[in-house]
């Protein structure tokens, strides 16, 4: 009668096992699904009357800042329907974008000036 | 025969002369300049446009002409800002001189006339003033206040200042030709 006990609580512990085992491993859907890469920061900076650089590709969810090192007042303004802008930064201030889609902007100010947000 | 010669060298002689008024009047004879007087120019220079854009506040009602006009103002206020510190940490008094009152004079010849007209015509004659000014000013900064600057943070401020100026003109450019429509 021992012995039998013994055989059943070792067929017992190899079914645990087998079932942690098969537990731990990855079902086929979580292999399938893309690596999500992380979301990243960039920085355009105001200088000498331009956007630097004036042209940037992103991925959505990335962050955007503008930095102001001109040495006069700029904003960033979305073109044409002014879907979003910045208010005016004066030198040194900076204004952060999480970016949703490609976009061309400039500065209301200075309309001449001009920059590009490309969807990768 | 004779006849013929001479009126060559007179038309010669006559187109030399337009062509050596038509330069600026900097580049013909470059006035030598101390630092005073380099900042002097430069703050004067900078307070004219802000004088003409107040003019454009009062008498134009163009949407693109006040939006230009509030911008001249603002800019050109902030460099004067820059200057006036810069001077005051260098302790430099601005210093009048024959370029800063050559500048004095015509701007108020030019603020006489703009005073003079209305509606379409002021917006007109603003904003061709502008494109022509900002041209001069430039040429000015680049020719003779820059070169004529003997303190380095000085020279630095007015490089800093034509990109500026160089894109204040081609915004003065595109509401000329809007207008013009």
């Amino acid at each position: 009668m021992p012995g039998h006990f013994n055989i059943l609580k070792n067929v017992i512990y190899c079914f645990c096992f087998m079932f942690f085992i098969a537990g731990c491993k990855p079902s086929p859907e979580k292999e399938q699904e893309p690596k999500k890469a992380a979301n990243k920061t960039y920085t355009v900076e105001i200088k000498g009357m331009k956007f630097q650089p004036a042209e940037l590709a992103v991925r959505k969810g990335d962050t955007v800042v503008w930095v102001n090192k001109d040495i006069v007042a700029h904003d960033v303004t979305e073109e044409p329907g002014k879907a979003w802008s910045s208010s005016t930064l004066a030198t040194g201030q900076s204004w952060s974008l999480i970016v949703t889609q490609s976009a061309n902007y400039y500065c209301s100010i200075h309309v001449v000036m001009k920059g590009k947000l490309t969807m990768e | 025969m004779k006849v013929n010669n001479h009126s060559k060298v007179a038309a010669t002689v006559i187109i030399l002369l337009c062509v050596l008024f038509s330069v600026p009047v900097y580049s013909q004879k470059a006035p030598k300049l101390s630092d005073p007087e380099v900042a002097s120019v430069a703050v004067t220079a900078n307070q004219i446009d802000v004088d003409f854009a107040e003019i454009a506040k009062e008498r134009s009602k163009n949407a693109d002409i006040l939006q230009f006009a509030e911008t001249m103002s603002n800019d050109h206020k902030a460099v004067i800002a820059q200057a006036v510190a810069l001077v005051t940490k260098l302790k430099v008094t601005p210093k009048d001189n024959a370029v800063s009152q050559k500048l004095q004079a015509d701007a108020k010849k030019t603020m006489k006339m703009l005073r003079s007209k209305s509606g379409n015509a002021f917006n007109k004659a603003y904003i061709d003033n502008e494109v022509v000014y900002h041209k001069a000013v430039i040429a000015d900064v680049e020719n003779l206040l820059i070169p004529e600057s003997d303190n380095a943070e000085l020279k630095a401020l007015l490089q800093n200042v034509v990109p500026t100026l160089k894109t204040h003109l081609e915004h003065a450019i595109m509401v000329q030709t809007k207008i013009s429509k």
